[in-house]
């Protein structure tokens, strides 16, 4: 009797533990997430004061996104340019990667590891050293100081990744799955829609999220490569917003951009996490 | 309902090839499957089961040779246009889908019509006993329902033959028995011809109609399980086939039909053709086919290693005194303990003599005749 109720305080005593590490753990990455969006509530004025209380006290106010929107040509089109960026960086990497990555996996050619291991090591490569070099190419191409360009450029920076978390993907596929739907019928496109495709499912979505969150945040090229205001993303207008009008810094236009820049991330995040997670351990077991 | 082919596909192989780069796997290999007949491929791991069949499905390419089923030459065909289906080892089933979905996807492909569809569907269930299952995940399902699904997944595309390559050997060994003994069923029932590869020698013996043993790439010997286990070609198929194996002796063939092992002779009662007085032979004798017997200058002497004991019979582990070992099946008798000395006799009609280099020795009066 007495051992069982010791035992049980053990196991409520090893919960608390347990459960009270997590819960501070998630406090301490919540706090800066919590206060910026908090202060973005702020009015304009208090936004500005010392930080304590980090709530708002004079009630909450939709200045300081007002205030955002006012900025440049307008939130909506930095916005805009943001998300067709990032969309477009996402679908171009996704099939660029399942095609890359099916073929790395399955078919035999030729240096097919040279080229791999080459493709994986252009990561060794910090970007910003090439930078002058993008910068020229998309120039020759016409494609400088537009959006296009600027997705080339992150589809080409996203690729060694995204192809190699996809062969991983793919090699986890067991090879007789493909030759039994060959031998039902299917053809290869077929095999590669209808029976690959869910089953590297997760591999996808994690190469979609990297892909996506690379590009919503990217800063440097995005501030080297675009130069008319309008073409600029939200990474760059943060910058503008962050330096500063007429020598006065808003920071509750600050938090604003901050709380909107990190909403998708968030939500994306919170969507696909169950697969997200099971892409990065794919393999991993068996 | 039943689902039944609407014909026997005869299967060829001629001088069939097969190399990955430089390596050639399968060399020059001839064939003939009769339609309906059940064929089991058996031979050491690595020897080209598997690619032999995945090449004979179309998964894999022929590097020479042409492949024919139904007397239709399908050596550049696709999988699905061979009338094959094939029942994998990992059982292969499509995880994301039903059991449902798993069964239908080939008719899909072939765009055949849904009442069509779901009337194959429902006939394959009734079959295999999966009708329960049809809305479940391959994750939901038992490794033996597993391989039901993929027997079933084959059952319903019609095919004119059944390719399965170790389909039991996932499975375990309770399951093993009642599957083989559902594919035995099955054949019978569908009366399609089979081929199917497998390291087990029970699931061989009991459901092939003839056995092809091969070792790296070639065919050693073709015949009914009886004839591969009574009448081995060679020394391989000899050792091969049979569990526990098959005891080879080094003797000596001292003419008029004598053999001496050590010092014993032994007359076999008949001539060999094809060896001369003196000469070095192996000798295969069968564990089942040793006696124990009382000292006699005719038997073999043996000392016991050690002795297992199985219930319905015990196997010995001997030592003749030429420190080769031999295996001797007791059904009868005293228990003996290891240390003992024993005398072995055997029926001279159950040896089996090969020559040294492997070749089976046949009596001179009938020789060649009883061949495969
Ligand atoms: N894709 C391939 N590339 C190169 N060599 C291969 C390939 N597939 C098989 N082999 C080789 O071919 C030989 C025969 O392989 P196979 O799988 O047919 O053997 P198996 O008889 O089925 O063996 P097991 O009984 O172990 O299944 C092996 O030596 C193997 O290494
Ligand atoms: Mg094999």
């Amino acid at each position: 009797m007495a051992r069982t109720r010791n035992s049980s305080a053990r196991r409520l005593f090893a919960n608390i533990r347990y459960h009270g590490f997590g819960i501070v753990v998630g406090l301490l990455f919540l706090a800066p997430l919590v206060w910026s969006v908090l202060v973005s509530f702020k009015p304009s004025v208090e936004a500005r004061q010392p930080p304590l209380p980090p709530w708002p006290v004079d009630g909450f106010s939709v200045q300081s996104y007002d205030n955002l929107a006012q900025y440049g040509s307008g939130i909506w089109t930095y916005t805009g340019n943001s998300l067709m960026v990032s969309a477009a960086t996402v679908v171009a990497s996704v099939i660029v990667s399942l095609f890359a990555g099916y073929g790395f996996s399955r078919f035999r050619f030729p240096f097919k590891n040279a080229l791999f291991v080459l493709i994986i090591s252009t990561v060794m490569i910090p970007f910003q050293s090439i930078l002058t070099p993008l910068f020229l190419i998309l120039t020759k191409l016409g494609l400088q100081n537009t959006l296009t360009g600027i997705v080339l450029v992150y589809v080409t920076l996203q690729l060694p990744f995204s192809i190699f978390m996809m062969r991983n993907a793919f090699d986890a596929v067991p090879k007789e799955i493909e030759d039994a739907a060959r031998v039902d019928g299917a053809s290869v496109l077929r095999v590669l829609y209808r029976i690959m495709l869910p089953l590297v499912l997760p591999g996808v979505v994690t190469v979609a999220i990297f892909a996506f969150l690379a590009s919503w945040n990217e800063f440097l090229a995005a501030l080297i490569l675009l130069t008319d205001q309008n073409k600029y993303t939200l990474p760059v207008l943060m910058a503008a917003v962050r330096s500063g009008q007429f020598g006065t810094i808003d920071w509750g236009a600050v938090q604003s951009g901050v709380t909107l820049m990190m909403a998708p991330c968030l939500a994306l995040f919170l969507l696909l996490q169950r697969y997200y997670i099971r892409g990065l351990t794919a393999g991993a077991v068996k | 309902m039943t689902v039944t082919s609407p014909e026997k596909a005869k299967i060829e192989l001629r001088d069939v090839r097969k190399s990955f780069g430089a390596v050639n796997i399968i060399h020059g290999l001839d064939l003939s499957i009769e339609g309906g007949e059940f064929v089991v491929f058996v031979g050491p791991s690595g020897c080209g089961k598997s690619t032999l069949l995945r090449m004979i499905a179309g998964l894999e390419d022929v590097t020479s040779g042409d492949i024919f089923i139904a007397g239709r030459d399908v050596t550049e065909l696709d999988p699905a246009k061979r009338g094959i289906a094939m029942v994998f080892q990992s059982y292969a089933l499509y995880p994301h889908m039903s059991v449902r979905e798993n069964l239908a996807f080939g008719l899909e492909m072939a765009k055949t019509p849904a009442e069509e569809i779901e009337r194959q569907v429902q006939g394959a269930a009734q079959i295999l006993k999966i009708g329960p299952l049809l809305e479940r995940r391959p994750g939901q399902l038992s490794g033996g329902q597993r391989q039901r699904v993929a027997i079933g997944r084959a059952i319903v595309r019609k095919p004119l033959a059944f390719l399965f390559d170790e389909p039991l050997s996932n499975l375990d060994a309770e399951l093993r028995v009642s599957m083989r003994i559902e594919i035995a069923r099955l054949h019978r029932e569908l009366g399609n011809t089979m081929i199917y590869v497998t390291h087990d020698q029970t699931e061989a013996m009991t459901l092939a109609d003839r056995i092809v043993v091969l070792r790296d790439g070639r065919i050693e010997q073709v015949g009914t399980p009886r004839e591969v286990y009574e009448d081995p070609s060679n020394l391989f198929v000899a050792g091969f086939i049979g569990s526990p194996r098959m005891n080879i002796v080094d003797a000596i063939y001292a003419g008029d039909g004598r053999i001496k092992i050590a010092d014993t002779v032994m007359a076999l009662g008949q001539n060999f053709a094809g060896v001369a007085a003196g000469d070095g032979i192996k000798l295969g004798i069968r564990p089942e086919h040793l006696n124990v017997a009382q000292s006699s200058s005719t038997a073999l002497r043996a000392k016991v290693d050690f002795a297992e004991y199985l219930g319905s019979t015990r196997y010995l582990y001997c030592y003749l005194p030429s420190g080769e070992t031999i295996t001797v099946e007791q059904r009868d008798g005293r228990d003996l303990s290891s240390g003992e000395e024993i005398f072995l006799r055997c029926d001279p009609e159950r040896l089996r003599l090969f020559s040294t280099g492997g070749d089976r020795l046949r009596s001179a009066n009938t020789a060649g005749m009883p061949t495969a």
